[in-house]
């Protein structure tokens, strides 16, 4: 389903899932089934384990396909379509594949006044992706503006994938991408 | 100590005191900094006492509403036979705060010990601490301090060897502004859209599973155990003599267009134009200081002169026609442009609305259109009065806040900027006064 | 000043003021549904009494007297002295701006909407929204999307008040509907592959309050304004399940459900609403026709009623009887089977049950038609082979029951063959008198359901040619045959049966309403 205009759209809309016609291969097998039985001990419910097991998913895989919903949902006794409704209210999952590095840079107000804007264009300049929420031509890169990252007295914060970075600017870009293999 | 910058003299150090130091994060150098001491100490009192000592002390939720903790706690009926829980919110995300990722960053068992402690306080064996999911440092370190708390024995089924259950589990959330209101955050941890949820029931009544639960920020469950600690006249030392509703210490984040961004711990009452002035530097070289907001993002903008005159706490932002909220300080200065700012905050609503009532899924999102459209010069007079009114109509009316927060800074910065918004609409489209004889 | 409204008696009562009239009712009731039971409609989308509360269209705000804001009437419980004001201006100003916020998206494409005409976002907003639009942007557009099963989903039009989903998780126990995305991207959504294929999921369509969720089978067929209403049931199964005959140019065009607490809640299942073209047959029987030599030939009422009852009299009678008749009909012909002599026999055609899990006894029910119950209240007797036990001393009389689908040698053995029947099957050539009858959409009568329920449906189009009700045909025949005394209206018809028959003691036509009755022995365990 395709978006028109959208207040918070362009890059920060995502494109909804993609849909992926490869076989799904399981997720919950051998210590990832072990991970999500000793996170089900912590709930009363198993649907509470869904954020949790949607994580496990996504670091398994890059992102949470189709078939990462479906067999989501199948261990947990929910319904895909449910699934499906929990991963596209949360932002950090990624309902399409990302580059090998999924950067996001904050650029809300307390940021924004210290010149996050400047960081986004340094980074889509760097990577060579062009536009933001696209995956550069190697593959390396998916560059995004991301809403507050509660680190504002360190602006411009970004998180390269998992890693967070304080204090970035545009100058410091090209030797944060150049650490990177 | 500070972080990252050294601590003001003028600071009052208590829950920020181990900022910046690597040994405080270990179960070892927490120890050795009198750390579970307050859990000890608890675990050998009646809850109810506790529940005293918190009301006692005047402490006021430290996440936005300012609830007074203490009696928030005393909902929670002892002995009704329900499993009770303790929620402590750690999802911040309010633009302009980062206080509790440093809390979490460098004490994390100054948390797990707050959580053990408001637990046992509430009847609630267990404690979910609800972080979000960009926060992964915050995450690793406090990940890391239950673990240790855990193999020590601090929690778990006979916590501190006392007999008592007291589980403490870390629960990551996944991007969404939203989950930070409380009926939110127990939507998300159930594994549910984050929704706000329609109250009454309130949470004390049936919250997360459906069971009594307490919702508590970091900040308010840090500075509780440190009250368990020292009592309830030492935390009241702090504050304003003639307000006797804001007592304690309070952590300000402070960024944007500022000397010297970071986190301060003040006195509540504390005067803001010192803070601003002499804690944070002031402006930046060559610049002053425009406007300010005092509490995250959904507190109303003030001018810098408005905030000169506010002191820090709870009543004073009150006072200058704001609120203190989450504490998180936004700084512009006279480089920045208001409009280009607001419509970049009313984006940040629209992105984060949950989508279910009507007036903030639709009006967000055309607030926004209407802001951006004047920054890029293609507005008209007439767009003030359709935001203002559709600001109207966003607030007070949905399940939850952030609509009205989305219509906070419009209204405001309105208010306090019009010559800013009229300056970027083309001068053919401002209203022609009609003279009263032409008619 | 208005009296107090009595209202059913509860635990705790709670008494209070909303427009001006002063109502008790039970301690939690919405204010919303308190204002119903003193006539006032607090306008809303989200909130449906079948389903649970959401409180999100923000639509039913209203103010109550000392509360600080707006009071959400869905979602407020009600509490002792409430001042309630639902048309204050206040009131109204909130609901005006969920209107317009309603609208900023909308396509405004009433005149292609198949909701026009019945559409609470059209009504309201005609009521008490805003002449124009403040809004200069670009609107939101998402394409159309086949859900499967008999719905789309145009969610241009959808106002998010997800219904549709609570429906699907609550009712249907079946979430296959989702809320996708958030902010003012959120659309209503399914996972890939996994349609809306529940047996009961056609009623997302009708509970959507706006345009949103459309019927295929209804698409672009009919404006709302132009169809003709009438209660009915649904002829399809044994629940007996409420329902509304919807009629453009005497053709059925829709069936939609008639919200009954006890039977179907708001409800009707896919196999039952869209089975309904059956009523519409264009081949017809239309004139009695008696045999006169070796072919039927087309007579007068009054004449093929003789023949019939010239036949019948003296012999005894075998009839096969659908348990599609109404408890008149098949009352009449249980009279003539007592005067004569002789037995009713019934088949009925049976399909896989599709039960509503949450709702209490509601399902589409094994047995494909209405009357099973009552058949076998009146003493026809249920068997695979309805010919059974038929001999050449019997006079064979068939009603409803279609003749093509009896075996074509045991009908021979019958004395003579009488066929009361709608359409103009080619085993009618056996026939020796053809008495063409209503169907149950043209002609009133009443059901009892699987539990014992006797209901009324009423005549929704006009029977093709001299096609009579077959109350009034077999009335007539009964009265022939010295089986029954004449009777001239259906009332007379349930009058009778009420006094005859134990199940239908105390019953009376008019008492029977809308809703139907229990009998009162049922009334008396229940």
């Amino acid at each position: 389903m395709s978006h028109g205009p959208s207040a918070s759209g362009g890059a920060l809309a995502r494109a909804p899932h993609a849909h992926d016609d490869t076989p799904h291969e399981p997720v919950f097998v051998g210590d990832r089934a072990k991970d999500l039985d000793a996170i089900l001990l912590k709930y009363p419910t198993k649907m509470a384990a869904l954020l949790p097991a949607l994580w496990i998913v996504q670091e398994a895989r890059g992102w949470v396909s189709e078939g990462g919903m479906a067999e989501v949902a199948r261990v947990l006794d929910l319904t895909p379509a449910y699934v499906k409704g929990v991963v596209s209210f949360y932002t950090m999952y990624h309902q399409h594949p990302v580059g090998k590095y999924f950067v996001q840079v904050c650029t809300t107000t307390p940021c924004n006044v210290c010149g996050a804007e400047d960081v986004v264009n340094a980074f889509l300049q760097h990577t060579r992706c062009g536009e933001l929420g696209a995956t550069s031509a190697d593959g390396r890169f998916t560059v995004i503006e991301v809403e507050c990252l509660g680190a504002c007295g360190f602006a411009t914060p970004v998180m390269i994938n998992s890693d967070f970075l304080e204090s970035v600017t545009p100058d410091t870009v090209p030797d944060i991408l150049a650490e990177l293999t | 100590m500070g972080y990252p910058h050294q601590s003001h003299p003028r600071e009052a150090v208590v829950l920020s005191k181990y900022f910046g130091d690597a040994e405080a994060r270990t179960l070892a150098g927490w120890k050795a900094r009198g750390g579970y001491q307050a859990l000890e100490q608890a675990l050998g009192m009646a809850p109810a006492d506790i529940v005293t000592i918190v009301k006692d002390s005047g402490l006021r939720g430290r996440g936005g509403a300012g609830f007074p903790t203490g009696i928030k706690w005393s909902f929670m009926k002892p002995g009704d036979g329900k499993p009770h829980y303790l929620c402590c919110n750690a999802d911040e995300s309010e633009p302009g705060t980062f206080k509790d990722r440093e809390i979490m960053r460098w004490t994390p068992h100054a948390l797990v010990e707050g959580c053990a402690i408001g637990a046992y306080a509430i009847g609630a064996e267990t404690a979910y601490i609800y972080i979000r999911g960009e926060f992964t440092e915050p995450l690793e370190w406090m990940n890391k301090a239950v673990k240790e708390a855990y193999a020590a024995g601090i929690l778990g089924p006979n916590a501190m060897g006392t007999g008592k259950r007291v589980d403490v589990h870390v629960h990551k959330g996944a991007g969404a502004y939203i989950c930070g209101e409380e009926t939110a955050l127990m939507n998300s941890l159930e594994g549910r859209r984050g929704n706000p949820r329609i109250k009454p029931p309130f949470p004390a009544v049936a919250g997360l599973f459906g069971k009594p639960t307490t919702i508590n920020n970091v900040e308010t469950l840090v500075a509780a155990a440190q009250i368990v600690k020292q009592g309830a006249a030492w935390y009241k030392q702090w504050g304003r003599a003639d307000n006797p509703k804001s007592t304690g210490t309070k952590l300000f984040s402070v960024c944007g267009n500022i000397a010297r961004p970071g986190n301060y711990e003040v006195p509540m009452g504390f005067p803001f134009k010192d803070f601003l002035w002499e804690l944070c530097g002031g402006p930046l070289p060559g610049r002053t200081i425009k406007a300010v907001i005092p509490g995250g993002s959904s507190v109303p903008i003030i001018t810098a002169e408005e905030a000169e005159g506010a002191l820090m706490d709870y009543e004073g932002f009150v006072a200058a026609g704001t609120m203190l909220g989450s504490g998180g300080v936004i700084v512009f200065d006279d480089a920045q442009n208001m409009v280009k700012q607001i419509a970049r905050l009313a984006r940040f609503y629209a992105h984060e609305s949950c989508a279910q009532c009507s007036q903030c899924r639709e009006g967000t999102a055309w607030t926004t259109r209407i802001l951006e459209r004047i920054r890029d010069g293609q507005g008209t007079m007439e767009d003030l009065d359709t935001l203002l009114s559709i600001g109207e109509s966003m607030t007070g009316k949905t399940i939850c806040v952030l609509s009205d927060s989305c219509a906070v800074p419009v209204s405001s910065g309105i208010a306090k900027f019009r010559h800013e918004f009229e300056a970027l609409i083309p001068k053919s489209r401002h209203r022609v006064a009609v003279s009263a004889g032409a008619a | 000043m208005t009296a107090p409204v009595a209202a059913p008696a509860g635990p705790k009562m709670i008494t209070l003021t909303i427009e001006g009239r002063t109502v008790s009712v039970p301690e939690g009731t919405s204010i919303l549904e308190a204002s119903k039971l003193v006539g006032v409609l607090v306008p809303h989308y989200c909130y449906h009494p079948g389903l649970p509360v959401a409180g999100v269209c923000r639509m039913c705000l209203v103010e109550v007297e000392k509360a600080p804001k707006l009071a959400p009437a869905c979602a407020t419980s009600v509490m002792e002295g409430n001042v309630v004001h639902v048309h204050s201006p206040k009131a109204l100003d909130a609901r005006k701006g969920v209107l317009e916020m309603l609208l900023i998206n909308h396509p405004l494409d009433c005149p292609i909407c198949d909701q026009a005409g019945e559409c609470e976002l059209q009504d309201y907003t005609f009521q008490e929204g805003r002449a124009d639009s403040r809004y200069q942007e670009p609107k939101r557009f998402n394409p159309v999307e086949d859900f499967g099963g008999d719905v789309l989903y145009v969610p241009n039009r959808c106002i998010l008040c997800t219904r549709c989903v609570r429906f699907m998780d609550a009712v249907a126990e079946e979430p296959v509907l989702c809320v996708s995305e958030r902010g003012d991207r959120a659309v209503i959504s399914k996972f890939e592959g996994d349609d809306l294929t529940h047996a009961w999921a056609g009623n997302v369509v009708d509970l959507c309050p706006v345009g949103a969720l459309l019927s295929k089978d209804f698409l672009n067929k009919a404006r709302a304004w132009e169809l003709d209403r009438a209660a009915s049931i649904c002829p399809n199964c044994t629940q007996g399940c409420n329902s509304v005959l919807e009629v453009r140019d005497n053709t059925v065009v829709r069936m939609k459900p008639r919200p009954n607490e006890d039977v179907n809640q708001f409800y009707l299942c896919d196999t039952g609403r869209l089975d309904y073209r059956w009523l519409n047959r264009p081949d017809r029987a239309e004139q009695p026709m008696v045999r006169m030599h070796d072919a039927l030939d087309r007579v007068e009422w009054e004449a093929a009623i003789a023949a019939a009852a010239a036949l019948i009299t003296g012999a005894k009678v075998h009839v096969v009887a659908a348990p599609t008749l109404s408890n008149e009909a098949l009352f009449l012909l249980e009279r003539i089977i007592t005067g004569q002599g002789g037995t009713g026999r019934f088949a009925v055609e049976t399909g896989p049950e599709a039960p509503l899990a949450g709702v209490h006894d509601l399902s589409l029910r094994a047995e494909r038609a209405a009357n099973v119950r009552g058949a076998e209240l009146l003493g026809f007797v249920k068997g695979d082979d309805p010919l059974a036990g038929l001999t050449s001393e019997h006079v064979l009389i068939v009603a409803d029951h279609d003749v093509d689908r009896l075996d074509p040698v045991a009908l021979r053995r019958a004395k003579a063959l009488i066929v009361i029947g709608t359409a103009l099957d080619a085993p009618l050539a056996h026939a020796d008198v053809v008495l063409p009858i209503a169907n149950m959409a043209e002609e009133e009568g009443s059901f009892t359901n699987l539990r014992g329920r006797v209901q009324r449906f009423f005549q929704a189009k006009a029977a093709p040619g001299m096609a009579r009700p077959s109350w009034f045909v077999l009335a007539d025949l009964a009265a022939a045959c010295g089986a029954a005394t004449p009777t001239w209206a259906p009332a007379e018809v349930f009058a009778q049966l009420a006094r005859t028959h134990a199940h239908f003691d105390g019953m009376t036509w008019a008492g029977l309403g809308l809703k139907g009755a229990l009998p009162a022995s049922a009334e008396a365990t229940a």
